[in-house]
């Protein structure tokens, strides 16, 4: 029994593969993402991380890009390219933890607003638009100014407001499968809400959660950034927000220090791009209604 | 118009499309001659080809298709005529009622609007002319010939029933005067009374304007009703064709016979308790002594409301019985509340007042309770492709009653489950679709999964909202000698739900009326067909393209 389904999952995985594969935007964004997160999972392997150290430093402040720090140093003398490949694990670790839990939350909603309708849906829509008009970089700026500094709280306050987008598309969604008659005849047999949910509308939502999640990790990125430069963020890690403040904060911008804005500002704008153009692709791909329009 | 040139001439027609690199051939060698105040049904299938035929009269396919042989429209040739010319000729010479009136109007527009719009376009010649009071008049016209108040040419379609829409689309196509009318399914989304009206107006229409009307649908007693000659289109080829009763009556090809049989003639005797089935049926066990109630309602209710808040009764004091071993069909319209009725007995719908019961003891409301009433009655839908998850496989549709029950606590009690109860629905053998998914079957196949779906659970009743309704004749026939076969051979009782009084003559041992949410007559099905006794089973008997065989027989 399993073998067959196996073989036609790997099918459809590989046709999958070919569909996404002729959009050039999301292949050139999926290889950028390999690559950076290959180098980020292994920079404690390829690089020192005693050049973090603000004591053991070995470069004298604010030099400009030379042949022994590529991309300068800091106010501290540290190498920009060390601080933007370390940066670069904060920045992910927070965009995909955000994400998850963003998604987890926006899913959960979602299926329970179409699912059940009546009262709890009015409830949880309410509470949906509620954080939908609520400008979510207040909201953020707000709890991570309440709980305590770390990135816990950065993951969680990008995480709780970043969700009613997807719990918007899950409900619709959601909707559109609970209306087909097979839900009616799984209900006939017997079935619960959780068989319904579990076996017909989970494996029918998914594909579209999945690629919204993609989007979702470049704004959680985004969101990350902006917290962090704001001052908000872990004051021990390094991140590409906290890169950018401390430039702003040291007086390196007026300095004329470029080498010291450049690299992480590029990176952000880098990582969200493929981010972007994967989910798109993502999204072209396993939504039947985009298919028509390329 | 002479009588001795035709009308519409099809010489050799045939026409292909390009699909992925390489041809298909829909229409193979058509030869049809139609002259005027002549009438012309063609029968078949879906995908037979018959609506290729009628697009390719007035150029209307898609560029894909390639056009072989001659159609020569009053003498001329359609394939050679240029561009203005052929728009000229479209709808002043030849026009088309299409399939589907509820999507061929458009819905912002008023319908005396549309109904103007050809006129209006083709500049028609004639008594009246195109200014606004001559349009005007001939629109109002026209409605009065399609037996419409003049005072719905102001009408948006969605105020407009089946029926009326199904009326405005005759009045767009009779708009320019044409000499033929191609009528392709114009009463294939309609009930039996409004399909006899709709079928009466054409008629009448070319007995008065003397024009050739060609009627494509795929219900062979419609044709027979409403045709003179009849041609029967089987995979592109024309495989018979001659005047009416002699196809109905005597067919000779097979496919001919199988569209025959489809749609018996209520009150045939031949017809009775045998659907048009090529496995042979089991003989009719012995009625058990004492026949006890399985699944009975008593004073059902059901109120909706609608946007207003005014109380809507969909289903007004029901009480029905459905006892062991047998089917009693639920007859009515759309819109009489068959559909929420059923809903209703299997729990799907909760009544506004009285109570449904199986072998006496009220229906669980929700919990465990419902779930154990659910392996008892059961659910076939009428569209077996919205009705299978399209993710999943043949095993896991069948497998998944029992995996909601925990049948088979064992991987291979499941197994076997699943194969005994795709045997039981004689997809044989059963090993060969287990891994296949819903779109890889035909679509009787499907119904046929989603009947071993219900079996599975292995159920007393069996509730089947229009089974066969969105099946092809050919496979109507298999589906409702399963339904008996199962009956006959499980004891497995039946409330199949149709608007089709042929299909309660075929199988069902008692039948249902419903009109407006009350039941309006029960009884046996020979009582109930052939001695109505109610107005509106009268109304529905008489409706009926065939009649009945107790009717017929005095005038033919």
């Amino acid at each position: 029994m399993t073998s067959p389904v196996w073989q036609r999952r790997r099918a459809a995985a590989a046709t999958l593969w070919q569909e996404f594969s002729r959009n050039k935007g999301g292949l050139i964004g999926l290889g950028f993402l390999v690559v950076v997160v290959v180098l980020a999972a292994l920079a404690p392997v390829i690089t020192d991380e005693s050049g973090l150290d603000v004591i053991t430093a070995t470069g004298t402040p604010l030099q400009p890009p030379s042949w022994e720090y590529l991309l300068g140093t800091d106010v501290d003398g540290r190498s920009v390219l060390l601080l933007t490949f370390w940066g670069a694990r904060v920045s992910l670790l927070v965009g995909f933890a955000a994400t998850v839990l963003s998604v987890f939350i926006g899913t959960l909603v979602g299926i329970t607003a179409a699912h059940f309708g009546g009262w709890l849906s009015a409830v949880l829509l309410r509470f949906t638009d509620f954080f939908l008009v609520l400008p979510s970089l207040v909201l953020a700026i707000a709890l991570s100014s309440v709980l305590p500094k770390g990135i816990a709280t950065i993951i969680l306050a990008v995480g709780v407001t970043s969700w009613p987008a997807t719990a918007r598309l899950v409900r619709a969604q959601t909707l559109t499968i609970e209306s087909r008659p097979y839900i009616e005849r799984a209900k006939a047999l017997g079935g619960g809400h959780a068989h319904i949910v579990g076996k017909h509308v989970l494996p029918a939502v998914l594909p579209l959660v999945l690629a919204n999640t993609t989007l979702v990790v470049g704004s959680s990125i985004i969101a990350e950034s902006t917290l962090s430069f704001l001052g908000l963020g872990d004051p021990t890690a390094v991140s590409w927000g906290s890169m950018l403040q401390t430039a702003l904060g040291s007086g390196s911008v007026t300095a004329g220090a470029w080498w010291y804005l450049l690299p992480p500002g590029l990176a952000i704008v880098v990582i969200v791009l493929s981010f972007t153009l994967v989910g798109r692709a993502l999204e072209t791909v396993l939504n039947p209604r985009l298919k028509g329009d390329r | 118009m002479t009588v001795t040139s035709p009308l519409l001439e099809l010489r050799d027609l045939g026409v292909s499309y390009r699909t992925g690199g390489q041809d298909v051939a829909a229409v193979k060698g058509v030869s049809l001659t139609l002259g005027a105040g002549e009438t012309l049904g063609i029968a078949g299938e879906s995908g037979s080809g018959k609506s290729t035929v009628a697009m390719s009269v007035l150029r209307l396919l898609p560029r894909s298709a390639k056009i072989t042989g001659e159609i020569l429209l009053a003498g001329e040739d359609v394939g050679g005529m240029r561009w203005g010319r052929l728009r000229a000729v479209r709808w002043s010479a030849a026009s088309i009622v299409f399939q589907g009136a509820m999507h061929a109007l458009n819905p912002v527009r008023k319908v005396g609007e549309q109904i103007a719009e050809p006129i209006r376009l083709h500049g028609e010649t004639g008594t009246a002319g195109t200014g606004a009071p001559d349009v005007r008049a001939r629109v109002e016209d026209l409605l009065k010939q399609v037996d419409l108040p003049v005072g719905k040419a102001s009408a948006y379609p969605h105020e407009l029933s089946g029926g009326q829409k199904q009326r405005v689309m005759i009045a767009m196509a009779l708009a320019c005067r044409p000499d033929l009318i191609i009528a392709d399914e114009p009463t294939t989304a309609l009930d039996v009374i409004v399909q006899a009206q709709v079928l009466d107006l054409l008629g009448d229409l070319v007995a008065e304007r003397d024009i050739g009307l060609m009627l494509i649908t795929h219900d062979l007693s419609v044709l027979a009703s409403a045709c003179r000659r009849i041609a029967v289109m089987y995979q592109g080829e024309i495989v018979e064709e001659g005047p009416s009763a002699t196809v109905m009556g005597t067919p000779r090809h097979a496919h001919t016979k199988a569209l025959a049989a489809a749609f018996p003639t209520v009150g045939d005797p031949r017809s009775r308790f045998a659907p048009a089935t090529a496995a042979p049926l089991p003989p009719e066990p012995d009625p058990p002594a004492e026949p006890s109630a399985l699944l009975s309602a008593r004073d059902l209710r059901v109120v909706f409301r609608d946007r207003g808040g005014a109380k809507v009764p969909a289903v007004d004091g029901v009480g029905l019985d459905v006892f062991e071993n047998e089917i009693v069909a639920l007859v009515g319209q759309s819109g009489s509340g068959k559909t929420t009725l059923a809903r209703t007995l299997l729990g799907l719908q909760r009544p506004t007042s009285g109570t449904v019961s199986y072998q006496g003891e009220a229906m669980p409301t929700g919990g465990a309770g419902l779930r154990a009433y659910r392996r008892r009655v059961q659910l076939v839908l009428q569209d077996p492709t919205s009705a299978l998850n399209p993710r999943h496989t043949v095993y896991e549709a069948v497998a998944e009653g029992p995996r909601i029950h925990r049948l088979g606590g064992v991987q291979g009690d499941e197994h076997s489950i699943v194969v005994a109860a795709l045997e039981a629905a004689e997809l044989r053998p059963a090993e060969t679709y287990l891994s296949r998914l819903p779109h890889e079957l035909s679509g009787g196949q499907r119904q046929r999964v989603v009947i071993a779906g219900a079996l599975a659970l292995n159920p007393s009743v069996l509730v089947a909202d229009e089974p066969v309704a969105s099946l092809d004749a050919s496979v109507r026939g298999e589906i409702l000698g399963l339904l008996l076969r199962l009956r006959r051979e499980l004891g497995l009782a039946g409330l199949v739900i149709t608007h089709d009084l042929g299909l309660a003559w075929n199988i069902a041992d008692r039948v249902a009326v419903m009109y407006r949410g009350k039941l309006v007559e029960v009884g046996t099905v020979e009582q109930v067909l052939l001695e109505p006794r109610h107005e509106y089973t009268k109304s529905l008997l008489a409706a009926l393209p065939m009649g009945t065989a107790r009717a017929a027989e005095p005038g033919v």
